[in-house]
């Protein structure tokens, strides 16, 4: 546990050293301005929470996929990794207080859209409170369990990193996050249902609809479901990591 | 007689595969052939080698970093393969060169971090970061960003992480690497103070001087293999018996007559400027009287370079860089 701390105290410090870390954060509040100048011009003041809403999800995945991704990578650049792999402390609660973090961090894109939106002199009510602030934990939580896949998939699967910067649309559609997957072919159904984005979207969408909302619990198990699936597989992942770097010592550059 | 050992290795074998991605193939490179190795407790035991000799690699399994093909390695009694939590609790390391700190971070921040990952917190933690901030001499630049840091600085950092969490053992892989002429003279003394506190100490150079200085006993290792284990004073020895000795011209019969002298090794010429190497012990002193005399003045002298000595003792070019 104690390890967990000096994961978040450390990476707090890097963020602090290097904001350009949350790069997405200053891109958020342009895209919720430019979502909102289209719901204004389309004349669709129902599509409002989307467009507040979008902006932050994408920041969330952007940074997961950026910043986290290149936790474990930028150690081995660094010739860090090494040293990490020989003090007594695990890997693992080091990594989940980094991500942690990071992905507190990213939360803040939201209330910078809501801000943004306050600006266009628009108010966005929250009809189900209670549901939305349980759907967003759940959504940073499960965000912070696939964070930690990226950090050690981008490491584990070098050719994977060609993709990572184009990694951030495709599952922005999978995920809802621009569009209600429903509105998506049916044959897509099966892949958007494993993207915790996609369960994710929906529920804070309608949490801020005043429809009732329907099968919250079943729907919130969904996506905690996939947030353990997640964690589960981060674990897994890093310790293939930590055994390549042992067996093969070619994780660090000499 | 495991009590009487820090580090005790046997039969320890490395090979890396050769060859990219997934079509590893072929023999792979053999880094470490069958090392046999015993380091007492409290001694400071140097790892003498050129580049290539396979001392990083030995230092990587010593601490858990990477895994032996064959063999096996203990500290302080504890399996570097099984029992790996026990060995990085009694383990400091330092490898050499500018990469392995928190550049961003600063000296006391650096410190911190490591500190906690070996257990330490709250006062104990500070305390501890303080001490070996003034030990190392970096009191004054605590609160400065590494990046900002000279290689010698950055070796301080280097020196006083592997302490932090007060080992009993100490790898120091090529801890003076970029270190200028004082800070390899307090470095010395540093070493003393460890050995004063009853820590084990290995220590990798390609310094022989280095080596004889600060050691109890040196390995000489090459091409993956410890050729022999030595106290100091037969480094010092033989960095006094194979000496240089260099002018920039000298006449050719001068040369011709003195290359005669029972104790002379070889005699190269490069451009004109002529290289005795001795093979005794005062030969050198009885070189360069005999050169003034003849009237050359611009006389060098200068220790020999340890694949000098290689090439001496062990008789083999051991002047080749491995790859
Ligand atoms: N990760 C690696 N993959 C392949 N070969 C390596 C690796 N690390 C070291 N080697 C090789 O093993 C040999 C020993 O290297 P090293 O232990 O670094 O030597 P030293 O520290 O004595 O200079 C060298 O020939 C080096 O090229
Ligand atoms: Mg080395």
């Amino acid at each position: 546990m104690r390890t967990v701390l000096t994961g978040c105290w450390y990476q707090l410090l890097v963020l602090r050293r290097s904001p350009a870390d949350l790069m997405a954060l200053f891109v958020a509040p342009v895209n919720t301005a430019v979502f909102l100048a289209i719901v204004r011009h389309a004349d669709r003041p129902d599509l409002v929470g989307h467009a507040v809403l979008a902006p932050g999800l994408m920041a969330l995945w952007a940074i997961a996929l950026i910043t986290c991704g290149e936790l474990i990578d930028a150690e081995r650049f660094g010739g860090t990794l090494e040293a990490l792999v020989a003090v007594p402390a695990r890997m693992l609660p080091l990594l989940t207080g980094r991500v942690v973090v990071v992905t507190t961090a990213s939360l803040f894109a939201f209330a910078e859209s809501w801000l943004v939106a306050v600006l266009f002199g628009l108010r966005v009510p929250i009809p189900h409170p209670a549901i939305f602030v349980i759907s967003m934990l759940g959504t940073a939580l499960a965000m912070a369990c696939w964070a930690g896949v990226m950090a050690s998939v981008f490491v584990l699967a070098r050719s994977a990193r060609i993709f990572q910067n184009a990694l951030g649309f495709p599952f922005f559609v999978l995920g809802g996050v621009l569009v209600p997957v429903a509105m998506l072919p049916d044959w897509v159904r099966p892949l958007t249902n494993v993207v915790f984005l996609s369960w994710s979207s929906d529920l804070l969408r309608d949490a801020l609809k005043t429809a009732p909302v329907q099968d919250f619990a079943g729907r919130l198990t969904a996506l905690l479901g996939l947030a353990a699936v997640g964690a589960g597989l981060g674990a897994y992942l890093l310790s293939a990591v930590l055994k390549r770097v042992r067996s093969l010592g070619t994780l660090t550059y000499a | 007689m495991i009590d009487e050992y820090a580090v005790e290795i046997t039969a320890l074998r490395r090979v890396f595969a050769t060859g990219k991605g997934l079509r590893k193939r072929g023999p792979g490179h053999v880094a470490l052939d069958g090392v046999d190795l015993a380091v007492r407790k409290g001694e400071v035991h140097g790892l003498l080698g050129p580049n290539g000799a396979g001392k990083t690699t030995l230092c990587k399994i010593l601490s858990t970093v990477l895994l032996p093909t064959s063999g096996t390695a203990k500290v302080l009694g504890f399996d570097v393969v099984g029992q790996t939590s026990r060995v990085r609790e009694s383990m400091g390391i330092v490898f050499g060169g500018e990469r392995g700190l928190y550049g961003r971070l600063t000296a006391r921040q650096n410190l911190k971090f490591w500190g906690a990952l070996h257990g330490l917190h709250g006062k104990a933690l500070r305390t501890r970061v303080d001490t070996l901030l003034e030990r190392v001499g970096l009191t004054g630049r605590a609160d400065d960003r590494v990046e900002g840091f000279s290689r010698g600085m950055k070796q301080r950092v280097h020196l006083a992480r592997g302490l932090v969490g007060d080992p009993a053992v100490l790898l120091l892989d090529e801890p003076t690497t970029g270190m200028d002429p004082v800070a390899a003279k307090d470095f010395r003394s540093l070493v003393g103070e460890l050995r004063a506190e009853n820590r084990t100490v290995l220590i990798t150079t390609h310094d022989m001087v280095e080596a004889e200085q600060v050691c109890d006993r040196v390995s000489l290792i090459d091409a993956g293999r410890i050729l022999a284990t030595e106290p100091p004073a037969a480094l010092s020895e033989w960095i006094t018996r194979f000496e240089r000795v260099d002018v920039p011209a000298a006449p050719a019969e001068v040369v011709a007559r003195l290359r005669e002298l029972p104790g002379v090794g070889s005699v190269s010429t490069e451009d004109g400027r002529v290289r005795f190497e001795t093979t005794q012990e005062g030969v050198a002193a009885q070189l360069v009287r005999a050169l003034v005399d003849e009237g050359v003045t611009s006389v060098t002298t200068s220790k020999p370079s340890l694949e000098e000595v290689y090439l001496h003792v062990f008789g083999h070019n051991g002047m080749a860089v491995r790859k």
